[in-house]
């Protein structure tokens, strides 16, 4: 029998419909976890957190949701090795809640994704490109060596920021998963939001936690991007649908 | 305080009818009632002219937002729901809440058929915005900034839109919202008392009730004078985005839950007038009367007088009627499943009031009737004959649109904040279903329906630059245009929906360009056989330097039988 994953649902999420639905697409057994019914969620084998406003990002985008009593079980679940998938506003709630890059204590982030060097809301198409070793992560070991996938950025606050120190045991602890990255793989000028290292999304040691700030399952189906569409049929997943495939792969689908 | 701007003729009539002097919970009453914003008394008539009906057309003009056939799918006929209007004069005042509760007010209009929103786009008018300190740019950002806030906080991407500057707006920008939705049609819900609904509960639902938008519907349907702003900013909503995505998705909830037990309901959402203007609407619309009790109504503040509860604007709210066997399980939905108290300060749903079989309509507050009125006097129809100015016809038509061809807008060209455009600060992509975004072709293109290769296509067009010359070409204009524009995707042209910026209505020339607009629509729209399904009428645009240029602004849908076919422009 397959993994069972958790979508959440915290009040303010927005992406839960396109999440799930690519969940599905690639085989996953998923469903929504909504906010009052958050005492189911240590039946799940895995949790991907999706994009949105949880909570109006009060005091900073992820803070308050980290402090929900839905992330008391992702954090001892994550803590277990279950998978921990975070998405654009939930890439930033797990960095509240310290499970990346997870060198300090839980819910004392020690790095942000914060407001962008434009100060404002930005919304473009981008591509990630794989920045470590695809075997570090059951994420990813599915995908090639410095595989692209196509996302949409669609955050104000998705710039990763810490204090120099910190910036450099993220970077040589392998934490950067995912950087900012033109077609050709190059990363001069790709990343849209000043974000340091040109940072994307970032992993915690284990490899089990994971935080992508774009999104890839916005340019999932070939109708996404119909003029690079892949085989003959509209409706079929690709592009952004590679990580999700990987993430299938690691659940045993 | 808000004042009251019914003509003295006005409250003559309603004395008479009622044979005695009307409350001050009445007197605001018709004020909302009565003013163009919600009467449409003198453009009505004109609006006649315009085509309506079509083989695809599902839901026509008349209720909250519009319906056309998409295709089937799986064996279930879908219809895509439209809805378009402006919201010109708050964006002025307040520009960013201005906006952001113009995206929120279009948003449940197409949410209370019974759909689930998928697609926003906006049409935006500013005034010269070349100087960075001028007023007319901080509007037209705080413009771009309220639109953006609220589509991207409740979900719903931002897939069309236009943006032209003209001195013209300097005064008065114009804000045009369209919105979205997909239904099946078996599930379609309507804005009125279902049949034998006498004594079922009227429930409200969403953020409670607080003194902002007193007066939001008159203060539309005046012109804007300098010496009014304080009283006009405290005519406009302040939005509550956060709010609306939790209350979207618990109605998407009550949906299911109507649907697997067959319950018709009436669903409505609160705009102009309120409380009032919602469920008198709502239960004439059935043939019924209401009775509520405004003491019922979950406030934000004590003591508000009862016209301000009954009229006032406030943002986030809709209006159930239901079966008194199935509000328990709606209200448990609303308010434990979902958590609205704890979303924001006394938010919930709950029950108001009833159902009445006579065709009274009575509010009580404390001990008090503050109003007793025949509710059909209330929510007729009323019409002002006024005069106007013919306008030269078809004839003046070809100067103008020639004028326009010397302008080349190869796409969808944004607005400039820092350098890059200004909907790159929408989000075009949330929820996985857009094929073409914002800045990509001159439509936008979603995929609607999950597993279908259905294709919906929208875009929207209307040129002030034709307007200034020849309001009659700016309709004929602005209908070949966004019909061009869906066709460029490879979309076929279904269905259109209209907003009309005109200005004071009073003014025989301003009305007469009304008028010649119209005609330009039906005009180009009886050519091409294409239905207008959902509207709104805008006047009194005008404020210090005049009128603003003529704008009729047109929405079309377009429909894409096989996503496999639409049409990518190439990269520029």
């Amino acid at each position: 029998m397959s993994a069972r994953v958790a979508v959440l649902i915290f009040p303010g999420t927005n992406s839960e419909d396109e999440t799930l639905r690519l969940l599905r697409d690639v085989g996953v057994d998923a469903e929504l976890v909504h906010w009052s019914r958050g005492e189911s969620l240590p039946g799940y084998d895995a949790y991907v957190l999706p994009g949105g406003f949880a909570y109006e990002d009060r005091i900073r985008a992820g803070a308050i949701p980290a402090h929900d009593r839905m992330m008391d079980h992702v954090i001892v679940g994550a803590q277990r090795g279950k998978l921990v998938l975070g998405i654009c506003n939930g890439a930033q709630i797990l960095l509240e809640a310290g499970l990346v890059p997870g060198i300090g204590p839980v819910r004392k982030p020690t790095a942000a994704f914060t407001h962008n060097a434009q100060r404002h809301f930005v919304c473009e198409h981008v591509r990630v490109k794989l920045a470590i070793d695809p075997a570090r992560s059951p994420f990813t070991a599915a995908l090639p060596n410095e595989a692209l996938i196509p996302a949409w950025a669609a955050h104000g606050q998705g710039r990763l920021a810490a204090d120099v120190d910190h910036l450099r045991e993220i970077s040589e602890g392998g934490h950067v998963a995912f950087v900012y990255a033109n077609a050709d793989g190059t990363t001069d000028g790709a990343t849209p939001n000043g974000s340091a290292l040109d940072c994307a999304g970032l992993i915690n040691r284990e490899g089990n936690v994971l935080a992508i700030m774009p999104h890839p399952e916005r340019d999932a189906w070939n109708f996404n991007h119909p003029a690079t569409r892949e085989g003959s049929d509209i409706l079929a997943p690709s592009g952004g649908a590679a990580l999700f495939a990987s993430i299938a792969a690691a659940l045993g689908v | 305080m808000a004042k009251i701007n019914l003509r003295p003729d006005e409250v003559a009539r309603i004395a008479d009818r009622l044979g005695r002097e009307p409350s001050t919970v009445e007197l605001h009453a018709f004020d909302a009632q009565w003013s163009e914003h919600c009467s449409y008394k003198s453009s009505r008539h004109f609006l006649k002219k315009l085509p309506t009906t079509g083989d695809d057309v599902v839901v026509g003009v008349g209720q909250d937002a519009g319906i056309v056939h998409l295709g089937v799918h799986a064996g279930e006929r879908y219809g895509i729901v439209v809805a378009h209007e402006s919201h010109n004069h708050p964006s002025q005042v307040v520009p960013f809440e201005g906006a952001a509760t113009g995206v929120g007010g279009i948003v449940r209009d197409v949410l209370c058929m019974g759909a689930q929103v998928i697609g926003i786009a906006d049409a935006l008018r500013f005034g010269n915005v070349s100087d960075p300190a001028s007023h007319q740019r901080s509007v037209a950002c705080g413009v771009v900034d309220g639109v953006g806030a609220y589509g991207n906080a409740i979900g719903v991407p931002n897939i069309a839109g236009d943006l032209y500057f003209h001195a013209g707006f300097d005064d008065n920008c114009l804000v045009n919202v369209i919105a979205l939705g997909i239904v099946k049609e078996r599930d379609i819900i309507h804005s009125r008392a279902p049949q034998d609904s006498a004594g079922w509960d009227i429930v409200l639902v969403g953020k409670a009730t607080d003194p902002s938008g007193f007066g939001g519907a008159s203060f539309s349907s005046v012109t804007l004078e300098a010496d009014d702003a304080q009283a006009n900013k405290g005519a406009v909503q302040v939005p509550d985005p956060f709010l609306k995505n939790v209350i979207m998705r618990a109605s998407y909830r009550v949906f299911d839950y109507l649907r697997e037990r067959n319950i018709v309901a009436g669903f409505k959402d609160l705009g102009a007038g309120g409380i009032m203007g919602c469920s008198a609407e709502i239960c004439a619309a059935g043939g019924f009367g209401a009775i509520l009790d405004l003491d019922d109504v979950n406030v934000a503040v004590d003591g508000m007088p009862p016209e301000v509860i009954a009229v006032g604007e406030t943002q986030e709210r809709l209006m159930w009627v239901l079966p008194p066997d199935a509000t328990a399980d709606v209200l448990r939905i609303y308010n434990q499943e979902f958590t609205l108290p704890e979303i924001a300060y006394n938010a919930r749903a709950v029950v108001i009031g009833a159902v009445a079989n006579d065709k009274r309509y009575v509010l009580r507050h404390g001990n008090d009737i503050v109003m007793d009125v025949d509710i059909d006097f209330l929510t007729g129809s009323i019409r002002d004959d006024l005069p106007f100015t013919a306008r030269g016809g078809a004839g003046g038509s070809t100067s103008a649109l020639r004028a326009y061809a010397h302008h080349d807008i190869a796409r969808d060209v944004g607005f400039s904040i820092d350098g890059e455009p200004h909907y790159k600060s929408y989000d075009t992509a949330v929820r996985g279903r857009t094929v073409l975004g914002r800045g990509v072709a001159l439509a936008g293109v979603l995929a609607p329906i999950p597993g279908s290769k259905l294709g919906v296509a929208i875009a929207v067009a209307g040129d002030p630059y034709v307007g200034e010359r020849d309001a009659y070409a700016a309709g004929e204009y602005a209908v070949r245009e966004a019909v061009r524009r869906v066709i460029s995707v490879g979309a076929r042209p279904i269905a259109l929906t209209d907003c009309l910026n005109f200005g004071n209505p009073n003014d025989p020339d301003q009305l007469g360009d009304l008028v010649a607009a119209i005609d330009g629509l039906a005009a180009a729209a009886t050519e091409l056989g294409l239905p207008f399904v959902s509207g709104n009428v805008s006047l009194y645009n005008a404020a210090g330097s005049g009128a603003i240029p003529a704008s009729p602004i047109v929405a079309c849908i377009g429909v894409i039988d096989d996503l496999s076919d639409v049409i990518v422009p190439a990269a520029s």
